[in-house]
């Protein structure tokens, strides 16, 4: 079974750090993100996965074998680990028609002819590109273009198939299309999926298995969900959902056992947790997220604000709502619309916030507001 | 009215009026040159009175081109010469494209060592003017057998070199590779470098082997560019005068540029008229074919996206001994020819290599009676001052020149991309390329010999000199600017036009600072080239005019090789230290004006 797993995995550009000490453990069939901001390291681990990169210390191996051990010595050419490569920017051949591109890996496989052709029309036919094999690229929409190379990477059949940030290029509307094409290809094929993304959305509906990377350290490795609901840190709740958590800071105080009262500059809860017990020291100071889908807008909410602003899309509405000077993010299902400086109650009933440690950003725990 | 309006609107527009003063400046400046050449081809000029019977000056006569092509004699006034030049040129593109084409690929893609020496002194061969490797060949490898004395390898060794190897199309062809592979080098070396190293890691994921991947997909795409490049090294090799002449005229080995030189400078000047006329229609098919292959269906620049990731192929435990051979060749070509110089230069007597024989007075002797006639060294020779004098002058001028046209060529022809007016200014100002330096001098002397309308009969000026050097060097400062402008959204100075700021104010305060380096880079090429250049000028200098290039070739017809040798030394380190120091001060650099990147 095709498993990865990276052992202490370090990069090093002359002084700069571009992945720090990774470890990780993917499993068969995942259709694994590695998300994190532009500069964090996720493609530089992705290509050393692939062996283009290499590494400047730890182990890799796939399906138990060892690809890459700086202790060992050992460095398997990325043409012997049976990966295959979707590249940001395609990278087709431009000298080659969209046929060539997609029999050139056959060949090199020695394949027979009539297999190899047998082989491309079936990924032209799935791909919906049978109108241009005999086409170059630069002839090609961005669209299409993807989908050659999305065929030319699935033809070998490889278990294993590594994408970095391969819709990037495509606007909105493709993007969407693309990815659930991706996702029902993920199952189609039977394969591994490491995928490499900027794109929180995109790694929220894509995969099974979300690696989050902030300058080279791992953050969070959890299914979407468990990310987004659960984020090790402050880090991860702010970069995971849109729009953004709200985030107010607060000071912690004991009630009870199982309570404690957050106090912040304009309104106080008492939060309770959903693993029933806390240790907080008196005045500690804490960070409080709040999803703005836990916030709703109703006659009988406790607190009074202004609305600062409306966005309403149609399936939704983004409502920013002043209290007092200090805003907060809400989104009401439906097409709301509001006047801008109306008076709305707010009332926080979802057992779904988090509270962080201000100074260590770690994740103390979930629970209700009150 | 409405037709006044369009007008009006027109000239509003500053890029329109410098593409169309540029258009008619060059068209007098190149194209009328060019049907005044074919009309010479045509015409009996003083010095064939004689031969072509009963006729006067200036009739109308085909003799030139039946004996240039169609007679007895065409074999050695045409047919050889130009054999002779198809050899050198290919021979030229075969070794430079080679050598070039293999350290780009060395530079851009494996884990060399050196790097940055090899990058900055690799280019000095083509900085250099061109003879002076064939001078130094020459100094090194000159046998006994066509007179003089031999040169420093027979000298230390006792070995007489062959005649083959010492003079004619092999050390020419030598010569002209070495001279022009950084040339394939820069050009190439950008192909690469914008090459989305991505492309060739896709086919090594897809089980490519390396040599499949160098055979299937980098050589494909890199050859449309590689093609470009042979045929501008092909043109370039053609019309090449110094160093056939240098190396070829004591065995007459002829080829076209030198057969031209003859012929014009002798008693057929039409005959020079038809070889131009011939060498400039070459260049004009070569630019042809290149623009047909820049435009194909394949070409690769139409993707977009770049890849950062560029992992370098290690070259394991060849790395440290082709890293050391390279430096080893480098210096070897770079280094060692001044050193020959510098020898050739101290010694009284030519062949003798002992220390008794040397001496300074080549430098800062006196001059005395039994040497050159009395002619004093270099260093306290007053016509060597005015010599270097004139050539900085002319330099400055020329780069100062051509480098502001070429800006404002490049800006006009990118704004108003893909119009007539733009492709016509746009090859216009490249022409000059094509046109073969010897030919392009004797035409400017024979068009400006007398007035013409109100331009004063310029033989013999300065200002000459200086026209001619702009003109033949545009191509390269608009060359770095076109590039420069391409690179520049239009949107850039269209935030300055909103804001109601004048067009004077918006390039210089907004285009030129963004890509000063690439505009700064058109007035290196043209400033080095003419402080290198001799064929170009060498049909139009008179004594008071006289440049450093013409001194140094009289010197060396005269046999004064040691004066030759010690000004040709002046020159190189005069161009490869303000090259350097202009470079490392501006950040421009050679390689744009060529097209690199």
């Amino acid at each position: 079974m095709p498993e990865i797993v990276l052992k202490n995995i370090t990069k090093k550009f002359g002084k700069s750090i571009a992945v720090d000490s990774l470890n990780l453990k993917i499993q068969d069939r995942e259709f694994v993100t590695l998300l994190g901001p532009s500069g964090c390291g996720k493609t530089t681990t992705l290509r050393m996965i692939a062996g283009l990169e290499t590494p400047t210390e730890g182990e890799i191996y796939i399906d138990d074998v060892c690809v890459f051990s700086s202790a060992k010595g050992i460095d398997i050419s990325p043409d012997k680990r049976n990966v295959g490569f979707l590249f940001q920017n395609y990278a087709l051949w431009p000298h080659m028609t969209v046929y060539k591109n997609i029999s050139f890996g056959l060949e090199n496989m020695k394949w027979d002819k009539k297999k190899i052709d047998e082989r491309v029309n079936d990924l032209l036919e799935m791909l919906k590109i049978s109108e241009y094999p005999d086409r170059y690229p630069s002839e090609l929409s961005g669209g299409q273009q993807q989908r050659v190379a999305i065929a030319r990477t699935l033809a070998t059949g490889p278990k294993i198939l590594f994408m970095d940030e391969p819709l990037s290029n495509l606007d909105a509307k493709l993007r969407m299309e693309m990815r659930t094409e991706l996702k029902r290809l993920h199952t189609e094929t039977d394969s591994t999926f490491v995928y490499v993304t900027h794109d929180q959305l995109e790694a929220m509906t894509l995969s099974s298995k979300i690696c989050l990377l902030k300058e080279g350290l791992l953050q969070q490795f959890e299914p979407p969900l468990d990310i987004y609901h659960n984020p090790a840190n402050f880090f991860v709740a702010d970069f995971v959902g849109s729009p953004n958590i709200n985030i107010l800071e607060v000071k912690g105080e004991n009630v009870n056992l199982d309570e404690v009262k957050l106090i912040h500059e304009k309104f106080s809860f008492l939060f309770n947790p959903k693993s029933s017990s806390i240790t907080i020291q008196d005045g500690q100071e804490l960070l409080l997220g709040i999803r703005p889908e836990d916030i709703s807008i109703s006659s009988s909410g406790d607190v009074e604000g202004l609305i600062y602003s409306t966005l309403p899309s149609g399936m939704e509405t983004i409502v920013k709502i002043d209290i007092d000077g200090f805003i907060l993010t809400c989104v009401v299902f439906g097409g709301v619309d509001f006047e801008m400086g109306e008076k709305v109650k707010i009332s926080f009933n979802s057992d779904n916030n988090v509270l962080f440690d201000k100074k260590s950003e770690r994740n103390i725990a979930i629970g209700k507001l009150m | 009215m409405n037709y006044k309006n369009t007008l009006k609107s027109f000239i509003k527009k500053p890029h329109n009026i410098i593409l169309v003063s540029l258009a008619i400046i060059l068209v007098y400046l190149t194209i009328i040159p060019l049907l005044t050449i074919v009309g010479d081809t045509f015409t009996v000029h003083q010095s064939e009175m004689m031969r072509v019977k009963g006729s006067r000056v200036g009739d109308f006569t085909l003799y030139h081109w039946v004996k240039v092509l169609f007679s007895n004699a065409s074999r050695k006034i045409f047919y050889e010469p130009f054999l002779n030049t198809m050899v050198v040129a290919f021979g030229t593109c075969f070794i430079s494209i080679l050598l070039g084409g293999t350290v780009a690929w060395l530079v851009t893609r494996t884990n060399l060592r050196f790097k940055g020496i090899i990058s900055t002194l690799f280019i000095f061969p083509y900085i250099m003017p061109s003879w002076t490797l064939a001078m130094a060949w020459l100094n090194f490898f000159k046998n006994s057998r066509v007179g003089g004395a031999p040169g420093l390898f027979t000298a230390f060794t006792g070995i007489e070199t062959a005649n083959w190897f010492a003079y004619g199309s092999f050390p020419i062809v030598v010569v002209l590779g070495l001279h022009y592979a950084p040339f394939a080098y820069i050009l190439i070396g950008g192909i690469l470098r914008n090459m989305d190293a991505n492309l060739e890691e896709a086919a090594l994921i897809l089980k490519a082997g390396r040599w499949k991947i160098m055979r299937k997909i980098t050589i494909p795409i890199v050859l449309p560019a590689m093609l470009s490049t042979f045929l501008l090294v092909f043109s370039s090799a053609m019309s090449a005068f110094a160093v056939p002449a240098f190396l070829g005229t004591s065995v007459r080995y002829q080829v076209l540029t030198t057969q031209m030189y003859r012929t014009i400078n002798g008693l057929n000047p039409g005959y020079g008229y038809i070889i131009a006329f011939i060498m400039i229609a070459i260049g004009v098919i070569i630019l042809g074919i290149n623009q047909k292959i820049i435009g194909t269906r394949k070409s690769f620049t139409t993707i977009t996206g770049k890849s950062s990731n560029i992992s370098l192929i290690n070259l394991r435990g060849f790395r440290s001994l082709i890293s050391s051979l390279l430096v080893f060749m480098i210096i070897v070509v770079c280094i060692v020819p001044l050193i020959s110089f510098a020898i050739e230069s101290f010694i009284v007597e030519p062949g003798n290599y002992s220390i008794s024989n040397f001496s300074t007075i080549f430098w800062v002797g006196a001059g005395s009676a039994n040497i050159a006639n009395s002619e004093p060294g270099i260093l306290r020779n007053p016509s060597i001052f005015n010599g270097l004098w004139n050539s900085i002058r002319l330099s400055v001028l020329v780069a100062f020149f051509a480098g502001s046209i070429g800006i404002l060529a490049g800006y006009a022809i990118v704004k108003k991309k893909g119009s007539r007016l733009s492709i016509l200014v746009n090859n216009l100002a490249f022409f000059p390329y094509l046109m073969p330096s010897m030919a392009f001098g004797a035409i400017y002397l024979s068009m400006f010999a007398t007035r013409r309308g109100f331009i004063p009969p310029l033989y013999g000026t300065f200002t000459l000199l200086v026209l001619i050097g702009v003109v033949k060097y545009l191509p390269f400062a608009s060359r770095a600017s076109v590039g420069a402008m391409h690179q520049l959204s239009n949107e850039i100075e269209e935030a300055g036009t909103i804001q109601g700021i004048s067009w004077w104010k918006r390039m210089t305060r907004i285009i030129i600072p963004i890509q000063k380096s690439s505009f700064l880079s058109g007035y290196l090429l043209p400033f080095i080239s003419s402080m290198r250049e001799l064929s170009l000028f060498i049909l139009l200098v008179t004594p008071s005019t006289r440049i450093l290039t013409t001194m140094l070739f009289q010197y060396n017809e005269k046999g004064w090789s040691q004066y030759a040798n010690a000004i040709n030394l002046l020159i190189v380190i005069f161009v490869v230290l303000s090259n350097l120091l202009v470079t490392k001060i501006t950040g421009a650099s050679i390689n744009k004006g060529i097209g690199g990147q």
